[in-house]
């Protein structure tokens, strides 16, 4: 069922209820709520507006990096874990107008650094489809919340996949708009030129819906975009017919899971049928190779530098020393976890003086020639395309990953290019791979959002998987 | 590129102002080799005469606005956060002689 479905077919109270219920309840085996807010006055509030509000009393989670007055805020950090929000995001005022209510935050890992949620200070996130597997990260928790049918929309941060790899191991559509099609004004960041607001949903038309809420010039975030926010959802049509569709061969060719590639194969086969123009395209191998180091290079100099301010004086848990300095290192050292302090320690690295030229500048030269490969293939069509992920998601415990492999580089690792490029990017399931659920990315040029969103609803009228909920049993 | 041994990203971590311990120090030092081999990646690509990209767009989005003080938070909203605080303002141990 859809959002405009589920508001015509229940009431307020009954939805809520049975979100909160669901909230609770997953708790035990997904691990994907970090606080749950009391929507009483949220509830009471809206009693007073249109029912004709796009997503009226619609139950929704905020990632734990978003901002919302008066309540937790810790970016599923240590150093963070008694912060109370003062002021409200851009975005949660945006849900508040559209008539959501927020129910609570979700796990993430720790300040969105990390693709396996893993790293958050409150644990793991568990997959519905597998409680045995990782739910993917960064925006893990809002993931598996979304795939259990706790909330029909959950909001994520995207930075180099993570929105649209964790809606690939959950069997949900994930959508990562243009750069500054969302503002970012209350949201904890990660790395600035990378960052991205974007919201996981179990159907197209949700996601469309979702970023019509959304999207828009803020000044508060001067990055953001005056570019018209269309009526997306309005306009869907899932035509595939003389869409240009263009298949990543370098992300094919580096694939060993034939499985994902059979049911790929299938789902190209099926487009042509219903129209679309199938074209292989090929983008520079050297730099396919070069995306995961130019990111973490840039990624992680852009987080040491955002979380300088982290110093437990004006906020944060307090680990008092002899000295200011002593009281910074003591809080510091004790509220970051191990993730945290590797990140912050290659990004001091980069942007060590002696390494400033040769490492970052040299990533941001690199990225400018990344950025000019895809503008290149995305001149002949109209999307590319390729798997999400190269496999169902991965066990707890795997440590099979050799990192220097061109399927760890290219196939586990190409969807930065929509973070590196700014383009907007989304994931919808693709099938089933022993079992578990894999989805399929497509990637179009800036602003083109209606069209990625009417393609992504074709291929999700294609493949019938839309609304897919795993109920998880305690 | 600089190779790093456990006592050099000690130093790096204490310049963001937090301490590794040793098996920290180990751990990330284990992981920065497998890192450097994907940095070492990048210099195989010609970036002569290339400018670096800061941004993903380079048109601007951003404006000077008048010189009118707006979207204040309450002193004491911020403050509530503060571990320590007196008067109105954050309380931290005396840095000045």
């Amino acid at each position: 069922m859809d959002i405009k479905a589920l508001i015509a077919q229940t009431s307020i109270e009954q939805r809520i209820e049975d979100a909160i219920k669901k909230s609770h309840a997953v708790q035990a085996s997904l691990n994907a709520m970090v606080s749950f807010i009391d929507p009483k006055d949220q509830v009471e509030k809206l009693k007073h507006r249109s029912k004709d509000l796009p997503f009226y009393g619609v139950p929704v989670i905020l990632k734990d990096l978003v901002n919302m007055k008066d309540t937790r805020t810790t970016g599923s950090s240590g150093i963070l874990d008694n912060y109370i929000s003062p002021y409200d995001a851009t975005i949660t005022q945006k849900l508040k107008e559209a008539g959501a209510i927020i129910i609570g935050k979700s796990s993430c890992d720790t300040f969105g650094m990390g693709g396996t949620n893993m790293t958050a200070w409150t644990g793991p996130v568990a997959n519905p489809y597998d409680v045995s597997r990782m739910s993917g990260g960064s925006s893990g928790g809002s993931a598996v919340l979304v795939a259990s049918g706790v909330v029909p929309m959950a909001i994520g941060t995207d930075t180099g996949d993570s929105i649209r790899k964790p809606a690939s191991y959950n069997n949900i559509v994930g959508l990562k708009p243009t750069y500054g099609r969302i503002s970012r004004y209350g949201v904890i960041p990660y790395a600035s030129s990378l960052d991205h607001v974007g919201v996981f949903t179990r159907n197209v038309k949700d996601a469309a819906l979702s970023l019509e809420v959304l999207a828009g010039r803020d000044d508060n975030d001067m990055t953001s975009s005056y570019n018209l926010v269309e009526k997306y959802s309005e306009k869907l049509i899932g035509d595939l017919s003389g869409k240009r569709i263009g298949i990543i061969q370098n992300v094919l060719d580096s694939f060993h899971n034939q499985d994902t590639l059979n049911q790929f194969n299938e789902l190209v086969h099926k487009l042509k049928t219903r129209g679309a123009i199938i074209t292989p395209i090929h983008l520079n191998e050297d730099l396919m190779h070069a995306f995961l180091p130019t990111y973490y290079i840039i990624a992680n100099a852009e987080a040491t530098a955002n979380h300088a301010n982290l110093d437990s004086l004006r906020f944060g848990v307090l680990k008092e020393g002899q000295t200011m300095d002593e009281t910074m290192i003591q809080s510091r050292t004790e509220g970051f976890g191990k993730l945290l302090k590797k990140r912050f320690v290659i990004g001091s690295y980069a942007l060590f003086t002696e390494n400033q030229e040769e490492v970052f500048r040299k990533a941001q030269k690199v990225r400018r020639l990344i950025v000019d490969d895809i503008k290149r293939v995305l001149s002949e069509v109209d999307v590319i395309m390729a798997p999400a992920s190269t496999q169902g998601a991965p066990k707890f415990d795997d440590a099979s990953v050799d990192q220097l492999s061109s399927e760890y580089l290219i196939a586990e690792n190409y969807m930065a290019l929509a973070n590196f490029s700014g383009y907007p990017s989304i994931t919808v399931p693709m099938g089933y791979v022993e079992g578990l659920p894999v989805g399929v990315n497509l990637t179009a040029y800036a602003f083109e959002e209606m069209n990625l969103l009417d393609i992504a609803y074709g291929i999700e009228n294609t493949t019938g998987l839309a609304n897919c909920i795993k109920e998880v049993t305690q | 590129m600089k190779e790093m041994d456990a006592q050099g990203l000690k130093a790096l971590a204490l310049q963001c102002r937090f301490e590794l311990s040793d098996d920290e120090a180990q751990d990330i030092k284990n992981e920065f080799d497998v890192l450097i081999s994907q940095m070492r990646l990048l210099e195989k690509i010609d970036t002569e005469h290339v400018e670096p990209m800061v941004y993903p767009f380079e048109s601007a989005s951003h404006f000077l606005r008048e010189d009118v003080v707006e979207n204040v938070l309450p002193i004491k909203e911020v403050l509530k956060n503060a571990p320590k605080q007196k008067n109105g303002f954050f309380v931290t141990q005396k840095v000045v002689g």
